[in-house]
């Protein structure tokens, strides 16, 4: 009688076990799927950013070539004009307000001490009559782009003579 | 577990990589820049500076800035500043801190690990000196690999079975060469040899030289002493460098470049590729002997080699790939960036420690070719792109095409030709059972899903009585590499044709859905329209119907134009009439609500709908005034 019991017990956990197995299986398998289709939501996500990013980059070059375009055609009428100053100055006047558009600022710095986060040194010279490490000179403008340095300015700079 | 970055600890500047969702990303520096210039400085103030902001100011601190430092690392020597004494190591890790430091702002985690190179030439000191100065810098430094190790891992030549590597790196100021063997994934470097003051840098020097000889032998003014001149100069022949790599000719000009006698001078050279060549020619020569020694030592003929590899900005020159042809006897791979290679490299080492590479490895597929449906006219419409990977799920609603239809055929479509009958047909089906409705009434969800296996399951529902069918293909991105590539040559031949022939059948549709759409506007409106349109409207349908009857396809265009002008400008009218009642009807004018209420109508005789809605705001205007 016991061992029937014992017996009937035992198929019962089995079946139960089985069943178990089964639902774990499906659910694994659905698990499965899951991950795989996010994964792979995700590499065709990856592809289409990208495309999106070089869009988005061939865009803006377009619009910065177009502005570009502008200053070219009308500096080919200065050329011609014989006298061009005026032109000149109402075009230089153009490209600074675009440069104020897009919040660009020269960086000042004759005079001012020479400073490694805006300039840039390319050399230095001996000179007694000011103060050590003063920028006396810029070779070429620097800028800056939303506080952020665009382009150092290249300078010169004074040194003490030995 | 974190990310591990790969480092390349550099003589001039350091690069620094990771490992991204499977693949190897180049950090930036806070600067923006992919590189990091290996140099530190003290200022006078007693502040440290790391990078570009210490190499901007290195000529005005000649004594507290440090250049080159890795040609010290594992020697014993100390380096005095200010008065304190530094080794080293504790310069480098300053380099790796601002480095470690960058890379956790790019990343938003903290980085412990890394994996740093060095040169294959190495000894163990120097090794040592290397770990230390990761260690001080606060990293735990994984793995110590060579150079030429992280260069070939970059381009993946541990998978490829036993053979023998020729890595050819020459930088801004250094000159490398090293010969591997590679077996089972392990590197074995078999003779090194290079020169250490030789580099892009020379090149440059050289090219400004002769510039200034230029301008001498024209001007009669010498520039090697105007700074400015010089800095403007250098910048120029970078660039033309640069650029005559890909280019036979290039313009150098400088406007302004100097005043002489209160009168400005203008450099405007041309430069070739050839005199390039010739100037730079000395020191591309000069790689030669280094690679036979390396070759000679490791007891090889370049034939014996079976790969080159080319690292270093310098490699990009044209003039350099040909003599590295020449020595070795075999084209060098360079499709991963030169500049870059090393570091990328040293991420992917990482990567295969933390994990982050093996983890992707689950390889999913991509569908090799579209997969789409044919729709009215025979057009093939896309439901998943090519190139997708799989498993993926797309649906798209469709309708009928005439009235009263109640089966719709789903014809499953692979290729990348624009006409259905261009492309290989995967199977097709019926859904019947629509119930009879205008055509374009009926909602059809077509459903494309295809599983791992590749197997793609379309069904097709109708949304209104919620009947399904569906077909299961089998092999949808089993397709044989032949197959693939004749498919898509097929699509590129045939591009400008198929343009043309999809163009044609979308012009007989849209005029095709224009009468219909008319002949329910004059049904609809037909209070509203007055006699006069209804058979102006009347005669174009006829006229476009006679059209579409025949096969002239700028016919159908033309009277499609002209049915959809007469349509729109009764569409206009009826909104107009509308408006002025509504404005009657409304004692305080034109409020908000009556806007936005305009912007929401399809639009007018204008193909904005802004520009129509800006037209009738006016003429509300000029009626107000009257």
């Amino acid at each position: 009688m016991t061992d029937n019991k014992k017996l009937d017990e035992l198929q019962k956990t089995i079946k139960k076990n089985q069943k178990e197995i089964k639902e774990l299986k499906s659910q694994l398998e659905e698990v499965n799927d899951k991950y795989l289709r996010s994964l792979a939501d995700f590499q065709n996500f990856q592809k289409r950013t990208e495309k999106e990013v070089i869009c988005r980059e061939e865009n803006t070059k377009r619009a910065l070539i177009l502005e570009l375009i502008d200053v070219y055609e009308l500096l080919k009428e200065a050329s011609e004009d014989k006298n061009p100053k005026e032109g000149l100055k109402i075009l230089i006047n153009n490209i600074e307000k675009f440069l104020e558009k897009e919040n660009i600022k020269p960086i000042d710095c004759v005079g001012q001490k020479f400073d490694h986060n805006l300039h840039n040194a390319i050399t230095t010279v001996e000179k007694n009559d000011c103060d050590e490490n003063m920028v006396i000179e810029e070779v070429k403008k620097g800028y800056i782009v939303n506080d952020k340095l665009l382009r150092p300015s290249d300078v010169i700079v004074s040194k003490k003579k030995d | 577990m974190s990310k591990i970055i790969g480092i390349d600890l550099g003589t001039t500047n350091s690069e620094v990589a990771v490992v991204e969702a499977g693949k190897p990303t180049i950090i930036k520096s806070a600067e923006g820049q992919p590189y990091f210039p290996s140099v530190v400085a003290f200022t006078k103030d007693g502040e440290m500076l790391v990078g570009e902001a210490a190499k901007r100011q290195a000529v005005t601190n000649p004594d507290g800035t440090f250049h080159r430092i890795k040609r010290k690392m594992g020697k014993g020597e100390k380096v005095k500043i200010r008065g304190k004494e530094y080794t080293p190591e504790q310069i480098s890790a300053f380099i790796l801190q601002k480095i470690k430091k960058d890379a956790e702002d790019f990343l938003g985690e903290k980085v412990k690990d890394a994996v740093i190179t060095v040169p294959a030439y190495f000894n163990d000191d120097q090794r040592q000196a290397t770990k230390d100065a990761g260690k001080i810098a606060g990293l735990n430094v994984k793995r110590i690999i060579n150079e030429p190790t992280a260069a070939s891992l970059a381009y993946g030549l541990d998978k490829e079975g036993d053979h023998k590597i020729a890595v050819y790196d020459f930088g801004g100021g250094t000159f490398d060469i090293t010969l591997m063997e590679v077996g089972d994934g392990v590197f074995e470097v078999l003779s090194t040899n290079g020169d250490t003051e030789l580099g892009g840098s020379d090149m440059d020097q050289a090219l400004v030289e002769y510039l200034v000889d230029e301008f001498k032998k024209k001007e009669g003014v010498d520039l090697s002493k105007d700074a400015k001149a010089l800095q403007r100069l250098t910048e120029a022949a970078e660039k033309a460098k640069m650029e005559l790599s890909s280019t036979l000719q290039t313009d150098i000009n400088l406007p302004y470049l100097t005043v002489v006698d209160n009168e400005p001078k203008h450099v405007e050279l041309k430069l070739n590729r050839a005199k390039l060549e010739e100037i730079i020619g000395v020191f591309i020569d000069k790689t030669e002997k280094p690679c036979k020694q390396a070759l000679k030592d490791a007891k090889l003929k370049p034939e014996d080699i079976d790969h080159v590899v080319l690292v270093g900005g310098t490699t990009r020159i044209p003039l350099v790939k040909k003599k590295v042809e020449e020595i070795f006897g075999k084209t060098p791979k360079r499709d991963v960036d030169p500049m870059e290679c090393v570091a990328v490299g040293a991420a992917i080492q990482a990567g295969v420690l933390s994990g982050d590479i093996e983890k992707d490895i689950v390889l999913l597929d991509v569908t090799p070719l579209s997969l789409a449906i044919e729709t009215l006219g025979g057009v093939a419409t896309q439901l998943i792109e090519r190139n997708t990977t799989v498993p993926t799920k797309k649906s798209k609603v469709f309708s009928t095409a005439a009235d009263n239809q109640t089966s719709v055929e789903i014809n499953v479509l692979q290729g990348e030709r624009p006409m259905a009958s261009d492309n290989k047909s995967l199977g097709r089906f019926h859904l019947d059972g629509i119930l009879p409705a205008p055509r374009g009434i009926p909602q059809i969800e077509v459903k494309f899903d295809i599983d791992t296996d590749g197997i793609l399951n379309v069904s097709a529902k109708d949304l209104g009585t919620g009947k399904e069918q569906s077909i299961r293909i089998t092999g949808s991105t089993k397709l044989s590499d032949e197959e693939i590539t004749r498919m898509k040559k097929e699509a590129d031949e045939h591009a400008e044709e198929d343009k043309k022939r999809k163009e044609k059948v979308e012009i007989r549709n849209n005029g095709d859905a224009l009468t219909v759409s008319a002949k329910k506007m004059v049904d609809e409106l037909k209070d509203k329209i007055s006699k006069d349109d209804k058979e102006k409207i009347e005669k174009g349908i006829k006229e476009l119907q006679t059209a579409l009857s025949g096969d002239v396809t700028d016919k159908i265009k033309k009277k499609t134009d002209e049915l959809s002008e007469i349509l729109q400008k009764t569409s206009t009218q009826i909104y107009q009439q509308a408006a002025q009642q509504a404005q009657q009807q409304q004692t305080g004018g034109a409020s908000k609500q009556d806007e936005s209420s305009w912007q929401g109508h399809p639009s007018s005789d204008d193909d904005k709908t802004i520009n129509a809605d800006y037209k009738v705001k006016k003429d509300k205007q000029d009626k107000d005034k009257n």
